[in-house]
C-alpha cells in the first residue's frame, strides 16, 4: 500500500548553459514501515531526489510512484494536494517561520488543509506534546534551541499525518545531544504505512536505516593492467554525467572532447590527440564525467586506473595530473 | 493564512509603522490639497452667493461678470429690469485693486453695487454703503467701522463689515456703491460689468447673455486655474508616491519571505492563499494609513494661509483609493510570491 518505487529516473537540469544529470538512471523500492537514507556527498543528488519524491521537482524522465500514486503524472491541484496529503518534509535548517510560534509554525499545514482554527491548535498541541513536552509552543523559533526547533520541524511535517516523510539533513545543524534526541523521533516515524527517506552525508546515522542508498556508490580501486580501447569513428568512449574508473591516453587518432549543453546540443571542449590524455578530474575525485567523449577517427586509447596513472607520473605526479600539465616526452589534454 | 500574514505584520511592526505614517501624511498632504483647490472654489460661491442674485447679464461675448467681464454703459438697465421674470435688476461693477496698509500694499477685488442690492453682501456690523466715499470691507482685513482705508488712489471710510469674504486665494473683498466702484476703477465713467438680476428672464436685450451664478464662480476663479491644475498635478504626484512607499514595502516583505512562501507551497499551502495574505498586508497598511490620513489633514489644514476645504467626497473616496493603491502596489510583490519555487524551501540556511 504504502511503497515507494523509482524507476529508471533521470532528474536533468541546466548549469550555466550546460546539461547536468545529478541522477541518472536511478531504481530503487523502499517498502512501507521502513527508513531508508540517502547518502552522499554535496552534489551527488540527494536534495534533488528529495524534491523529486515530495513533488516539487519534476524529472526528465522515469516514474515515481508511491502508495498506488504515480506522482510523476501529477499535475496542478493534483500535485498540491499530494505535497499536502501525501508528503511531510523536514528541511535542512529546519524553515520554521520567523514570525510565527512553535504551534503556529505546526498549525500551517492543518490551517491550509482546511481544518478549524480550534481542531487545528489542538492537534498541533497534540504533536508538539509528542515531539516536545516542553513549554515553548509559544515561543518563536528564535527562541528555540536547534534541536527544538527541529522537533517543530518533525511536529509540522508529520501534522496531517502523511505517510511519506522525506528529511534534509536532518543533523546538518545539530550537537549530538540534539542529534540523538531527533534521530530518535525521525526512527520512530518509520512505522506501519510510513516511509521515512532521509538525506544525509552523515555516516553515523547509517545504523538506524533499514535501506542505505549509495547515490554516489565507491568505484572499485583495484589496481589492474592498462587496457587498451579501440572505436571507430563517431563511436563513443564514454558519457557526460556517467561515473568512470579509468583515465585515458590517446595513442592514435583524435578523440572530440564534448559538453553536452542544456538545449540538446554539443559544444567542442577540444581535440584531443596522441599523447593527450583526459578523464583524470572525475576519477580522483570521484566524480561524474564532465563531458562526453567521441572518436573523431579510428583511434585508440589506453585507460589506466588511478593508480596505475600515478606510478606511470611517478614522484610529484599527482600535482601535475591535477595540473594537467603534460606527461614527460607527451602531449596531454583534459575531459 | 490570514493568520501567518497578520503575525508577519505584528512581526514587523515597526516598518509598517512607520510605512502607515508615511503614507498617512501622504495622504493628508493629498486631502489638504484638494482642500486648498476646492477652497477657491468655495471662496468664489461665497462672494457669488453672498451678493444674493439669481444671474448676471453681461455683453454678448463676455467671459463673465467679473474678471473676465467686458464693460459697459447700463442704458439697458431699464429694459432688462422690466423684462418678464426678472424681479429685481441692478448695475454691478468689479475691479482689481490695492489697499494701502502703512508701507504694504494688499490686493483686494472691489465690488459695485446699489446699497440696497441686489449684488451688496449682508454686514455682520455697520451698514452697507450709501455713498462714493463709503466702503464695507471684510472682516478679514481687520479693520474696523468708522477707519478710512486707501483703497487704489481714493481714501474711503469703512461703514460696514462683511464676514469672511475673500476671493482668489484668501484675497479680501471689499463693496462700494456702483458709482463709487466707477470713481475707483472706471475714472468716474457710468461703465457697469454686469446687471445683476433676481428671477428668470424669459428674453434678454439684443447683445446681452446671461450668466448663472456658477459662470459667475467659474469667471471670478479663472486666475486661478493654472494653480489649480498645477495642484491637481501634485496630487496626483503624491497619490503615486503613496503607491510607491506601501509598494516597496510590501515588495521588501515579499523578498524577505521567499523562503517562507517556498516552505508553505512546499507543504502544500495554496499559492492563492499566500497571495491573499500578501494583498490583506498591504490592504491594511493603505487602510490605516488613510485614517492617519484623515487625522493630520485636521491638523494641517489650518497652518496654510489660504482657506483649506476638503470635501466630503474626498473623505469618503479615500479609503476607496486607499483600496485601489492598496493593490496596486502589492502587484510586484504578488509576482515575486507567484514565481517562488518550492525547491527553495530545500536550500540551506
Amino acid at each position: 500500500m504504502g511503497d515507494l518505487s523509482i524507476q529508471e529516473l533521470v532528474v536533468e537540469y541546466s548549469s550555466g548553459g550546460y546539461a547536468l544529470r545529478p541522477i541518472n538512471g536511478l531504481s530503487l523500492e523502499v517498502e512501507a514501515g521502513s527508513l531508508a537514507i540517502l547518502l552522499g556527498p554535496s552534489g551527488c543528488g540527494k536534495t534533488t531526489l528529495l524534491s523529486c519524491l515530495g513533488g516539487i521537482l519534476r524529472p526528465k524522465s522515469g516514474t515515481i510512484k508511491f502508495a498506488g500514486i504515480e506522482v510523476t503524472r501529477l499535475d496542478g491541484g493534483a500535485l498540491a494536494q499530494y505535497r499536502r496529503d501525501k508528503v511531510g518534509i523536514v528541511f535542512q535548517a529546519f524553515n520554521l517561520v520567523p514570525s510565527l510560534t512553535a504551534l503556529e509554525n505546526v498549525m500551517i499545514p492543518l490551517r491550509a488543509a482546511g481544518m478549524s482554527r480550534p481542531a487545528s491548535r489542538k492537534r498541533a498541541e497534540e504533536l508538539l506534546n509528542r515531539v516536545n513536552p516542553g513549554d515553548r509552543m509559544k515561543h518563536r523559533p528564535g527562541d528555540l534551541s536547534g534541536g527544538q526547533q527541529q522537533r517543530v520541524a518533525v511536529a509540522r511535517a508529520i501534522a496531517l499525518d502523511p505517510p511519506l516523510i522525506l528529511a534534509d539533513e536532518p543533523t546538518a545543524h545539530l550537537d549530538f545531544i540534539q542529534v540523538e534526541e531527533v534521530l530518535r523521533l525521525i526512527r520512530e516515524l518509520a512505522d506501519g504505512d510510513h516511509v521515512v527517506v532521509v538525506a544525509t552525508h552523515d555516516s553515523r546515522i547509517l545504523p538506524m536505516a533499514d535501506r542505505v542508498v549509495e547515490l554516489m556508490p565507491a568505484q572499485e580501486s583495484t589496481n589492474r593492467s592498462p587496457e587498451t580501447v579501440r572505436l571507430k569513428a563517431g563511436e563513443v568512449l564514454f558519457e557526460q554525467c556517467t561515473m568512470g574508473d579509468l583515465i585515458y591516453i590517446v595513442s592514435e587518432g583524435e578523440f572530440d572532447i564534448l559538453r553536452e549543453l542544456a538545449d540538446g546540443g554539443e559544444e567542442l571542449v577540444k581535440v584531443a590527440g596522441a599523447g593527450d590524455y583526459f578523464g583524470e578530474i572525475g576519477v580522483l575525485f570521484h566524480m561524474p564525467r564532465s563531458a562526453t567523449v567521441r572518436a573523431r577517427t579510428d583511434a585508440t586509447v589506453v585507460g589506466y586506473t588511478a593508480q596505475s596513472f600515478r606510478e606511470r607520473l611517478g614522484a610529484g605526479g599527482m600535482r601535475d595530473l591535477i595540473e594537467h600539465r603534460e606527461l614527460a616526452g607527451e602531449q596531454a589534454g583534459s575531459a | 493564512m490570514l493568520f501567518a500574514a497578520l503575525r508577519d505584520m505584528q512581526w514587523r511592526r515597526r516598518r509598517l509603522v512607520i510605512a502607515i505614517i508615511s503614507t498617512g501624511l501622504v495622504f493628508a498632504m493629498t486631502l489638504v490639497l484638494t482642500g486648498l483647490a476646492n477652497g477657491f472654489r468655495v471662496e468664489a460661491e461665497r462672494t457669488v452667493d453672498s451678493m444674493g442674485v439669481d444671474a448676471f447679464v453681461v455683453k454678448a461675448g463676455a467671459a463673465g461678470p467679473f474678471l473676465g467681464s467686458t464693460p459697459f454703459a447700463p442704458v439697458d438697465l431699464a429694459r432688462v429690469t422690466t423684462e418678464p421674470g426678472v424681479d429685481a435688476a441692478a448695475p454691478l461693477a468689479t475691479a482689481a485693486s490695492t489697499i494701502r496698509e502703512g508701507s504694504a500694499t494688499r490686493n483686494t477685488t472691489a465690488f459695485g453695487a446699489p446699497e440696497h442690492g441686489p449684488g451688496m453682501p449682508r454686514v455682520s456690523e455697520g451698514r452697507a454703503p450709501s455713498s462714493p466715499d463709503e466702503v464695507a470691507v471684510s472682516s478679514t482685513l481687520g479693520r474696523h467701522v468708522g477707519e478710512d482705508v486707501q483703497v487704489g488712489a481714493r481714501i474711503l471710510r469703512i461703514v460696514g463689515i462683511v464676514p469672511n469674504s475673500t476671493a482668489l486665494a484668501k484675497m479680501p473683498n471689499i463693496f462700494l456703491t456702483t458709482e463709487g466702484l466707477q470713481q475707483l476703477a472706471y475714472n468716474g465713467q457710468p461703465m457697469v460689468t454686469s446687471i445683476g438680476i433676481r428671477g428668470t428672464p424669459r428674453e434678454l436685450p439684443q447683445g446681452y447673455q446671461m450668466v448663472a451664478r456658477s459662470g459667475g464662480v467659474t469667471d471670478l476663479m479663472r486666475p486661478l486655474q493654472v494653480a489649480v491644475d498645477a495642484i491637481t498635478i501634485i496630487a496626483l504626484l503624491l497619490w503615486i508616491v503613496a503607491v510607491l512607499i506601501v509598494g516597496s514595502v510590501v515588495y521588501l516583505s515579499a523578498l524577505e519571505r521567499l523562503r517562507d512562501f517556498a516552505v508553505f507551497k512546499a507543504i502544500g499551502v495554496p499559492t492563492r492563499s499566500i497571495l491573499v495574505g500578501l494583498a490583506l498586508q498591504a490592504l491594511v497598511v493603505t487602510l490605516l494609513a488613510a485614517v492617519v490620513g484623515v487625522i493630520l489633514a485636521q491638523l494641517l489644514a489650518p497652518l496654510f494661509p489660504m482657506l483649506v476645504v476638503v470635501p466630503t467626497g474626498a473623505y469618503l473616496v479615500l479609503p476607496v483609493v486607499a483600496i485601489v493603491i492598496g493593490l496596486l502596489a502589492s502587484v510586484a510583490g504578488l509576482r515575486r510570491a507567484v514565481a517562488v519555487d518550492p525547491a527553495l524551501a530545500f536550500g540551506g540556511p
